[in-house]
């Protein structure tokens, strides 16, 4: 009674603000929290017109299932494979960026590259999937240029060779911009007294870079870092099933799109579901693993 | 400050570098608006750069002629203002509790929201939940499910918790509820972190594509971006006549390169505010939790 008696007062007195919150919390409760429980039906043989209540319960036979499905192999083996080329190439390319932005000295100059490279962060991925496409193609502006050198124009898209590469450069081009802003904002919250000191030693601007830049936004990548890898395989459903053609499924089929294919389209509820929890559980356990890592070097989230 | 002669050289390799760069990121859309304006020869025989060749306006009266791409451009609209307008009233009336001190539970609500977005639900019971509200082919479903995006809302908050305590105080004296704290004195002193986020906000909505996929079978009901890629998968439902069958000055390739630019223009016509904005909100993200 202790506890629950400065509750009701507070509610008695303050009933509006309650009032106020209560869309919001039916709101998480029901698309966040009701989602999170219906996971369930990963241990279930789910079917939609039993319902959660009266499906029939297989415990772990789902997930036995996958690791037993060639095609799940495949899928995840993709998945990682991407996910390891876009934390090795296009996480540090923001910052990159951002290094070589801080290296500009006429502000007009510097303001001009910007406002052109946030751009194509605000296009749907369905747009810059269509423009890869037209560069890409067999008339596009990449083979006019290799026609240009006496070269054979390739169908790159529908290669398997060079999905990956694509996926990767795309997003790169896609994000690199509206990385760099996180980066310039910690750059720019350097103490500027140790530049000072930097030159009265004798520093030049590289080993100004090396020494106090980059150490001073060190804590700013890796907190971004380790908010990567909880999400490691979650690659982004949008990207990929914009790009992805079936002459390149063996190579860039992912959890994401495999999940929509055979989930939303084909209607295996149970065993997609029971893939998500997978993929969120090694999501977790890197995260983890990481975190326990930084706490050593530096500082983790946690 | 002396130069070395070493630096020079960097200073003049980072300006033709960053330079070189940027222009990729601008030269697919003047390549596109050149091969729309393109006559189809021209364009399929690699010879438009950045000027249209055999200059022709066949391509872009066909696309405005266009009833299905209109369609889902009013989709979009719709969508983009009646989601935004939602998202900011759940939103805003989400964060203002969250930023007062008299809100006795607010350290546990907090948690609980913040709990979503590390424990994220799978795709396939999200769905399930959706289908079972009865939004499956409605536009409620592009609205409703993804209404408060948590992240924002803490930006709204955050903002919330730095204004004056003494106002709201006064108010209170004065007899105002809060309901009219938050509508007239917190909002009205809130507009650049509204603007940010409502951008946030409208450029989700237009863009939206994922829950289109998942939740609009109807194609009357699909908004400008699942057209979009309807018609770059399959050009020819674009042509809505058999481009064998005759002599048109437009073909495939312009038609898709005039759509891609037809839904690119809104966001680079709004794109000097996003800028703006959308630079300032990051950043206040940034500031605190």
């Amino acid at each position: 009674m202790q506890t629950i008696n400065p509750l009701i007062r507070n509610i008695k007195r303050h009933w509006m603000l309650y009032l106020m919150i209560l869309p919001g919390i039916i709101f998480y409760i029901i698309f966040k929290y009701i989602p999170l429980a219906g996971s369930v039906i990963a241990f279930q043989n789910y079917q939609i017109l039993k319902g959660i209540m009266n499906s029939p319960w297989v415990w772990f036979d789902n997930f036995k299932y996958i690791f037993m499905y060639q095609d799940f192999y495949n899928v995840l083996r993709n998945t990682a494979i991407i996910a390891t080329y876009k934390l090795i190439f296009q996480f540090p390319a923001p910052i990159i960026l951002a290094l070589l932005f801080n290296e500009v000295r006429l502000m007009f100059a510097k303001r001009t590259l910007q406002s052109l490279f946030y751009l194509p962060h605000f296009l749907s991925w369905v747009i810059v999937g269509g423009i890869v496409f037209e560069v890409l193609s067999s008339q596009g502006v990449v083979n006019t240029i290799r026609s240009w050198m006496g070269f054979e124009p390739i169908l790159y898209m529908q290669q398997e060779r060079y999905f990956r590469g694509i996926v990767i450069l795309s997003g790169i081009w896609k994000e690199i911009g509206w990385g760099t802003i996180v980066y310039l904002a910690a750059i720019a919250g350097i103490n500027p007294s140790l530049y000072e000191a930097a030159v009265m030693d004798g520093a030049n601007r590289w080993k100004q870079t090396l020494y106090i830049t980059l150490p001073g936004i060190f804590p700013t990548i890796l907190v971004l870092f380790l908010l990567n890898i909880g999400n490691f395989l979650e690659l982004g459903f949008e990207q990929i099933y914009n790009l992805l053609t079936p002459m390149t499924y063996s190579v860039g089929d992912i959890i994401e799109t495999y999940v929509y294919r055979a989930g939303i389209l084909q209607g295996q509820f149970s065993v997609t579901t029971a893939i998500g929890i997978f993929q969120s559980v090694i999501g977790f356990v890197l995260l983890w693993i990481f975190n326990r890592l930084a706490n050593k070097t530096g500082e983790g989230l946690w | 400050m002396r130069i070395s002669a070493s630096e020079k050289w960097f200073q003049t390799f980072n300006y033709i570098i960053l330079t070189l760069a940027a222009s990729t990121m601008i030269f697919p859309f003047l390549h596109l608006l050149a091969v729309s304006f393109s006559s189809p020869v021209a364009a399929d025989s690699k010879e438009v750069f950045l000027w249209p060749v055999g200059f022709t306006l066949g391509t872009w009266e066909h696309i405005l002629q266009n009833s299905g791409l209109w369609q889902s451009f009013g989709v979009t609209i719709y969508v983009t203002v009646v989601g935004t307008f939602f998202s900011m009233i759940l939103s805003v009336l989400t964060a203002y509790p969250l930023s007062r001190q008299e809100f006795l539970i607010r350290k546990q609500v907090m948690l609980f929201i913040v709990i979503t977005m590390i424990f994220n639900a799978p795709l396939i019971p999200f769905f399930l939940t959706v289908r079972e509200l009865g939004m499956m082919n409605s536009l409620w479903s592009l609205i409703i499910p993804g209404a408060i995006s948590t992240y924002n809302m803490i930006i709204i908050r955050t903002f919330f918790q730095g204004l004056p305590k003494e106002l709201d105080d006064s108010a209170k004296i004065d007899g105002c509820n809060e309901f009219r704290v938050l509508f007239q004195i917190y909002l009205p002193l809130s507009k650049p972190v509204l603007a940010t986020i409502g951008l946030f906000y409208a450029v989700g909505y237009w863009n939206i594509f994922q829950r289109a996929v998942l939740f609009l079978r109807n194609q009357e009901l699909w908004p400008l971006q699942m057209k979009l890629r309807a018609y770059l998968t399959s050009p020819e439902e674009l042509a809505q006549v058999n481009l064998f069958l005759g002599d048109y000055d437009f073909n495939t390739t312009t038609l898709k390169a005039a759509t891609i630019i037809f839904a690119t223009v809104p966001i680079l016509l709004v794109y000097p505010y996003l800028q703006k904005y959308f630079v300032k909100g990051s950043m206040l993200g940034s500031l605190k939790e």
